[in-house]
């Protein structure tokens, strides 16, 4: 195979009646045209990326997808209110109707003096966020990588049965950013992952292992690292069964421990604070975890995928630690939420793409590392439960705190992991489960710009059979 | 783009030699209104659109998207697509075009681009007051409101040509109550392959006060128990437990690769005889419908499981032709920008003979459930996890104080083979199905039935112990 789809692509420049044109035109235009129609301020978002997917099973390529997507979300701000409206398409007519919708959208939306667009800002990070070699690697060559993920974790041991997704994945973009207050930015970007999902059997039971390494440079994929963890992680849960209900000490690994951080992303939005939907909201200065938590947001950190130079209005991206010592410090806002309670935008607007609105969202949001090793923080326990797999955490309530997951994992019976154990139940509420931590590890790991530790809390209710 | 610029494009797709090339091409005009802090806080509004070519040739299957329509790029996709997929020297020629015929007539009263954005705007604000209405301790309501048209063409070598023209609307209300700090939720939504009357044959009123009295019930609950016991689930309780505990589980990608509990299980005994499970694209109005599927196969109502012996697996062209059968109308995406894989449309478990009042009066104790949430499954073993939205502790047929916090855990076999009474009423709700990271809309049901046992994981302990544990807030 020789595809070279990402040479065979000019970025950033689209034709219209056979006339190329650079992306980058697109914005002023709309930004007069928006003006011209009323709006008081504007703001014009543009995307263009490129994505590349390589699944491979017994081998052999399964399915290869390659992408690309562009588009530019509108947002007008016109007599305190605001219009929001988007198009894939970037013609001539396409624009003006863009417009005309936004302004249109705008008239029905309630007012309020808080709606905004950034001013340019004094300084943005320089972050390393585009790697060549990404683009510059044959197709061969990332299908090779894929195929060694499988390879690896079907050699580790004869229990693996399958590999059911061994896959390669990269993408590369360009974000830029107009507006009114003549804020002119754009960057480009790129990273690429490997994922493998493994089948472990013995006798009727099968089960599951999954592991990931995404990184935004090609040089520090490592397909043998993802295989053989995917392997093992399948392996070690063969026999699993229910365990009597009880009320147990609990270890998180890293990876679970990061789906809950997820969760609390949530209470951490400025957005909810306003809305009286955030468990933490009035309690600034106030005592929310265990001292031992300390829990950041970093849209600058060095070398981590949710790194970018600014957020998606324009404003620049940097540190903001939420939790320090168990107090709460504060929380992440974008233009419009710092506006109304009266603080800075912490560099939080966050877009699912160019069709959404910026809306509050976390960068890298991480748990930051403790100081004892995985293996002493489990070795104090008498009987408890390591938790390996969560199910049902998208089902856990971000407004009142409650939780109820499906999990499974492993029996950690005087210091020591032991049997396997599936099908059981845990139960209980983020605020508790925050002042619960007894025990933070130090092997914090990235999980594509999310991150945590392994981390002990004192008691849950473990229900089984 | 015409019919001979779409042959032409996958004319250039099966240059290298593949068995198969298709064209997908969407135009999706969306709209979305959202209500919170009792005012308009958000209307969204944009156009989509792009093309997806799939080329497959032996297990390989290649895709690529563009949203830059013009010919001439999307014969440069159709060429890197072939590329993906290459097999032999041989190029096939493509089949002469030819529209399959519609099992369903959808008729949209009012399709909701020709409703003025005031009218939508009047009804989420009145849904908004009626949930506000309530009760005081409402302290926030959001109230969303989509639709979206969604314009396809689909065309393959072996002759398919298909213009589609689906509409949906959705409207959710969640509601959140307050009590000192004591803060709760509930949730209320609906949804259909129709335009704007959704919202006038629907008492959107009572939806709202559902959603809000949920929010208001559940301050008052008691912490859910733990432990094994019998549940009750009601019709009005939704589907989420057929859609995890087998549904996924039958889509046939899973099953050929082995990654399903049903695998090689035809013509066996899977469940209990009360259960057949059906899942069906034809049912007029339900958020699963559609005429034809995402491949351009015309829809169809498949019988799954049938008084518990399992019948059919959920097909799309591709794990259809593997098991030399025809597809099922199953194959689904959720846009340009995905290559279509099966999916589940309106899956439920057909109604049985028992008066639903009466298998509650007749339950000793468990749990009662009125209302589940979300859920998830894994379909490798079967076990799978789902929320309970709203639920009471049950007594001697009578239902005595409501509970939260509960998750309902098992495993789907097993469940199915532990159902011991099944009502004759049937609930639809809607949701939005993720897999391989492509959501799509479906409903799902089932009448109210017993399942002797489930693992309730709550945070009051032991059933037995209830009442002596202390919640930690």
């Amino acid at each position: 195979m020789e595809i070279q789809l990402l040479k065979e692509r000019q970025f950033d420049v689209y034709k219209e009646k056979g006339v190329k044109y650079s992306m980058e035109t697109v914005a002023p235009k709309v930004l007069d045209m928006a003006q011209r129609k009323g709006a008081e301020l504007a703001e014009v978002f543009l995307l263009d990326s490129q994505k590349l997917t390589i699944e491979v099973a017994s081998q052999k390529v399964e399915n290869l997808k390659l992408s690309e997507e562009r588009g530019f979300g509108l947002r007008v701000i016109s007599q305190q209110r605001l219009g929001y409206a988007y198009s894939s398409d970037l013609s001539e007519k396409a624009l003006i109707k863009t417009v005309e919708r936004a302004i249109y959208n705008s008239r029905l939306v309630a007012e309020d003096s808080a709606w905004d667009v950034a001013t340019l800002g004094k300084s943005y990070p320089v972050l390393d966020l585009y790697d060549e070699e990404i683009i510059r690697k044959t197709v061969e060559e990332k299908i090779s990588l894929a195929q060694e993920v499988e390879k690896t974790a079907l050699a580790s041991d004869s229990r693996v049965r399958q590999v059911e997704k061994a896959v390669y994945q990269d993408s590369s973009y360009r974000i830029s950013l107009y507006n009114t207050r003549g804020l002119v930015c754009s960057y480009q970007g790129s990273y690429c992952g490997l994922y493998g999902v493994v089948i472990g059997q013995e006798g009727e039971d099968a089960q599951t292992g999954f592991s990931m390494n995404f990184s935004l440079k090609y040089k520090e994929l490592n397909p043998t690292k993802v295989g053989l963890e995917a392997a093992e992680k399948a392996v070690r849960m063969l026999g699993a069964k229910s365990m009597p209900s009880a009320k147990l000490p609990v270890v998180f690994e890293p990876y679970v421990m990061t789906g809950i951080l997820e969760v609390l992303q949530t209470a951490f939005s400025g957005k909810a604070v306003i809305k009286g939907t955030s468990f933490l909201a009035g309690k600034e200065g106030k005592k929310v975890a265990s001292p031992l938590v300390r829990i950041i947001d970093h849209g600058a950190l060095p070398g981590q995928v949710g790194s970018s130079p600014f957020d998606s209005e324009g404003v620049p991206t940097g540190e903001t630690v939420l939790v320090q010592d168990g107090e709460l410090l504060g929380f992440l806002h974008n233009l419009y939420t710092a506006s109304k309670l009266g603080v800075v935008s912490t560099g939080n607007a966050v877009r699912s793409s160019f069709k959404s609105t910026p809306e509050v969202g976390a960068t890298n949001f991480y748990f930051d590392k403790g100081t004892v090793s995985r293996e002493e923080l489990i070795g104090e326990i008498k009987r408890g439960l390591y938790v390996t797999e969560v199910m049902g955490l998208h089902t856990a309530n971000p407004i009142s705190g409650d939780f109820s997951l499906g999990a499974s994992g492993l029996l950690i019976e005087n210091g020591e992991l032991t049997t396997p154990v599936k099908g059981v139940a845990i139960a209980g509420n983020l605020q508790g489960l925050l002042l619960g931590i007894d025990a933070v590890a130090d092997d914090l790991t990235f999980y594509v710009g999310q991150g945590a530790p392994t981390v002990r809390v004192q008691g849950l209710m473990i229900s089984g059979k | 783009m015409e019919k001979k610029e779409i042959s032409e494009i996958l004319k250039k797709a099966l240059n290298s030699g593949a068995d198969f090339a298709e064209l997908f091409w969407e135009q999706k005009e969306s709209s979305s209104i959202s209500c919170e802090e009792n005012r308009i806080e958000r209307i969204n509004s944009g156009i989509d659109e792009g093309v997806g070519i799939r080329v497959i040739a032996g297990e390989n299957t290649s895709y690529a998207y563009s949203n830059d329509l013009s010919f001439s790029r999307l014969l440069e996709v159709a060429e890197i697509a072939a590329k993906g997929a290459r097999k032999s020297q041989e190029v096939l020629e493509i089949k002469e075009f030819q529209t399959p015929p519609s099992l369903l007539k959808l008729e949209i009263k009012k399709p909701p681009h020709e409703i003025e954005i005031e009218e939508k705007v009047q009804s989420v604000l009145t849904v908004n007051e009626a949930a506000r209405g309530v009760d005081n301790r409402i302290r926030q309501v959001t109230v969303n409101y989509s639709d979206a048209r969604q314009k396809v063409t689909i065309a393959n070598t072996d002759g398919v040509f298909v213009e589609d023209l689906r509409t949906r609307t959705r409207l959710s209300v969640h509601a959140v109550a307050a009590e000192g700090d004591l803060v709760q939720t509930g949730f209320q939504s609906l949804g259909g392959s129709v335009g704007f009357e959704l919202l006038e044959e629907n008492d959107v009123i009572e939806l709202a006060k559902t959603a809000a009295q949920r929010a208001i019930l559940m301050l008052s609950a008691k912490p859910a128990p733990s432990g094994k016991m019998p549940v009750v689930l009601t019709g009005k309780a939704g589907g989420t437990m057929v859609h995890e505990a087998c549904g996924h589980g039958l889509e046939a990608d899973l099953v050929q690769k082995g990654l399903s509990v049903y695998a090689g299980r035809i013509g066996q005994e899977v469940a209990s005889p009360l259960i057949t499970v059906v899942d069906d694209g034809l049912l007029k109005g339900k958020f699963g419908t559609s005429c034809y599927d995402d491949e351009g196969t015309p829809c169809r109502k498949n019988v799954l499981i049938r008084d518990g012996v399992l019948e059919n697996y959920m097909y799309d062209l591709k794990t259809a032709k593997r098991d030399q059968v025809s597809s099922t109308g199953n194959g689904r995406r959720e846009s340009y920008k995905s290559r279509p894989i099966p999916r589940m449309r309106n899956t439920y478990i057909a109604p049985g003979k028992t008066d639903p009042e009466k298998i509650i009066k007749d339950t000793k104790e468990g749990l009662l459930v009125m209302a589940m949430g979300g859920g998830q499954v894994n379909t490798l073993n079967g076990d799978y996890v789902f929320d309970v939205a709203e639920a009471y502790l049950i007594k001697d047929g009578e239902a005595i104080y409501p509970v939260r916090g509960a998750t309902l855990t098992g495993n789907g076999p097993e469940t199915l083979r532990l159902v011991d009474i099944v009502g004759n009423d049937l609930g639809f709700t809607i949701g939005i199905c993720g897999k391989e990271g492509q959501g799509v809309p479906v409903s799902d049901a089932q009448p109210t039935m017993v399942v002797r046992e489930l693992i309730v994981g709550g945070t009051g302990g032991d059933s037995t112990t209830q009442g002596k544990t202390i919640r930690r807030l």
